[in-house]
């Protein structure tokens, strides 16, 4: 029984997913889907260990340029592909971190944001012999079929996201329940009295800045495979906020939030695109309105309505675990 | 080695360069230091500084006026901003200010896509004159772009040291609640230092305008530069600002001389050495915490 309780709220989403798919367009499917992988990342950097990040396009470009790398030059398997984007992101976010980690939240946003545009620099321009500059590379023709999930074909990739995901949320959410999330939580609040127990806040927050970066590596990756190019628009810095917008959209810091605001956030690009064509216009407005509104994101807003909705529902029936489902 | 008229052009460049980081991340340091809030919007009236000189140089013709309209311009969508947005989050910690400024920035980079297009701009440059220094021709602009920058932080200098107002912005940046006890009104200070912060990104925006093409994505092209002069010199220190926008300008001039992509790589790597030796940058105080 418990195990289940620990279970349906994520089976719950994931069926909703699941669902989207019969009714939604496959690319708009698989777009939400790798969204929320990105968005994870930062909604756990952001929530959990309370640094903001805006560069995390950097790391977006680290994964998706490993996986380029190998499947335009090297290899033909997309899967090898996603696993050296996720090696080169465990990489670079721990060389990285060693250095970012130490700084005050305040300089490490800025610093990160800095490190967004200079990889933007370095894959556009410096690069530009292996990376092709601003043409990008193409590998969609050098993907090789794979065996038993087919990902070179949007469909069955769109069954690997989905596991992949769902692997990725289950993480988190053991994360969340372990002494090492408590302890994340406990750099963001207070970190003398962390110190204080005897934990290195150090060590703490460079492994969940490793972890954080490599899961949105794995998002980069991810896209790579997906869209079979890569070019340097993909650390943008007018990008750079979108994962910053979908997880305060969604709800800071709540294990749900991801994939709502991902849903909202694409399904609005996608419609506000049709109309009119400016859509920084509609991100910029929307991130301050949702920042003036009070910063609970969708899911925040809605998370205590459901909770009061289910318990009232459940306490007369004498079950009264209605609130396990929103963490 | 460099030749001689090469890297005397390529100071003289380093420094225009300087001068502009300058005048545009002088105001994101004084809103720092005063209000707390990281103000990435500046990097908005920047290129809304640009696109006016632009605008009014193209209708009237003189250059000059442009960058002054620019100014005021760059000023009056300051007071807006701070007016409608700012006002109600001066209370909040610094991250969310941040988010929200960076919303700012992106909105108003869609208005400016509204308004003027994706076609980048170019604006005549106002003097086309050469200047002669040990044998090297050098644009006088550039020269005039580091005496303008001189200028005004001589002027920055006076205002916070003599005038009443300036001392209270001081006294702000070392303990804000004080200031408050003393009866004077400090969401007054707040809006004087966001709109003199907004104006300055307007002339940085002005006069940076002849030098490059205008483009909607001005403001966040150079927004790596502002960050890494800003973390360079410390945050909240005018001093230092002015330092290491002098030390980041001759970097990337003198490093392009070098090896071409060191312009935008060389920074960086100072940016990182310097905080691994000071976390806070060179002059940031490690107590500029509330």
């Amino acid at each position: 029984m418990n195990v289940l309780r620990w279970w349906w709220g994520l089976l719950l989403a994931f069926a909703l997913l699941a669902l989207l798919r019969i009714f939604l367009p496959l690319p708009f499917a698989n777009e939400i889907i790798i969204f929320s992988i990105y968005t994870m990342g930062c909604n756990f950097l952001l929530g959990r260990v309370g640094y903001i990040s805006f560069g995390q396009p950097a790391y977006l470009a680290v994964g998706a340029y490993a996986t380029a790398f190998y499947l335009y030059y090297f290899g033909t398997n997309a899967y090898i592909g996603i696993l050296i984007g996720v090696v080169a992101g465990i990489g670079v976010s721990f060389a990285i971190g060693l250095f970012f980690v130490r700084l005050r939240g305040d300089y490490f946003a800025l610093v990160n944001l800095a490190l967004a545009v200079i990889i933007y620099y370095l894959m556009q321009k410096v690069l530009a012999d292996i990376t092709h500059g601003d043409n990008g590379l193409w590998f969609l023709t050098n993907l090789a079929s794979t065996p038993v999930l087919d990902i070179s074909r949007p469909d069955q990739f769109f069954i690997f996201a989905f596991l992949v995901a769902f692997v990725i949320w289950a993480f988190y959410k053991y994360i969340d329940d372990s002494i090492f999330g408590a302890c994340c939580l406990a750099t963001k609040i207070n970190e003398d009295k962390l110190r204080f127990l005897g934990y290195s806040s150090f060590k703490i927050r460079l492994f969940a800045f490793v972890i954080a970066n490599t899961t949105t590596a794995l998002a980069g990756a991810m896209y790579a495979v997906y869209l079979g190019f890569v070019s340097p628009e993909i650390t943008s810095p007018s990008r750079a906020a979108d994962p910053v917008v979908v997880t305060i959209l969604g709800g800071l810091g709540t294990l749900y939030g991801p994939i709502v605001g991902s849903i909202a956030f694409t399904g609005m690009k996608d419609l506000v695109s049709k109309v009119i064509g400016n859509w920084e216009l509609i991100v910029g407005f929307l991130l301050v309105f949702v920042m003036l509104a009070g910063e609970k994101g969708i899911w925040g807003t809605v998370e205590p309505l459901l909770k009061k909705m289910f318990s009232r529902a459940s306490v007369p029936a004498g079950v009264g675990d209605g609130g396990v489902k929103s963490r | 080695m460099i030749d001689t008229h090469l890297l005397i052009s390529g100071v003289i460049f380093g420094l225009s360069m300087g001068s502009i980081f300058f005048l545009m991340t002088i105001g994101l340091s004084l809103c720092f230091g005063l209000m707390r809030i990281i103000s990435l919007d500046q990097l908005l009236y920047y290129s809304v500084g640009a696109y006016i000189t632009y605008s009014v140089s193209l209708a009237i013709g003189d250059i000059w006026l442009g960058v002054l309209a620019g100014v005021i311009v760059g000023g009056i969508t300051a007071l807006v901003v701070e007016r409608v947005v700012f006002r109600r989050i001066y209370e909040r910690d610094l991250p969310f200010t941040m988010i929200t400024s960076f919303g700012v920035l992106i909105g108003g980079v869609g208005v400016i896509k509204f308004f003027w297009g994706l076609v980048p701009r170019p604006v005549p440059v106002p003097i086309a004159a050469q200047v002669d220094i040990l044998g090297t021709e050098i644009p006088a602009y550039r020269l005039v772009v580091v005496v303008i920058a001189a200028l005004v932080y001589v002027g920055i200098w006076l205002f916070l040291n003599r005038t009443i107002i300036g001392k209270a912005i001081r006294a702000g940046i070392e303990d804000v609640e004080h200031v408050e006890g003393l009866g004077i009104n400090v969401y007054r200070l707040f809006t004087i230092t966001f709109v003199l912060a907004g104006g300055l990104s307007g002339l940085a925006g002005g006069l940076h305008a002849p030098l490059i093409m205008v483009d909607p994505q001005m403001g966040l092209e150079v927004l790596a530069f502002a960050f890494m002069v800003v973390i360079i010199g410390g945050l909240g220190s005018i001093k230092g600002t002015l330092v290491s926008s002098i030390l980041v300008g001759q970097v990337i001039s003198i490093g392009s001389l070098i090896y071409a992509p060191l312009a935008q790589m060389a920074p960086f790597a100072i940016m990182l050495l310097i905080l691994l030796i000071r976390p806070t940058g060179l002059f940031g105080s490690p107590l500029l915490k509330r």
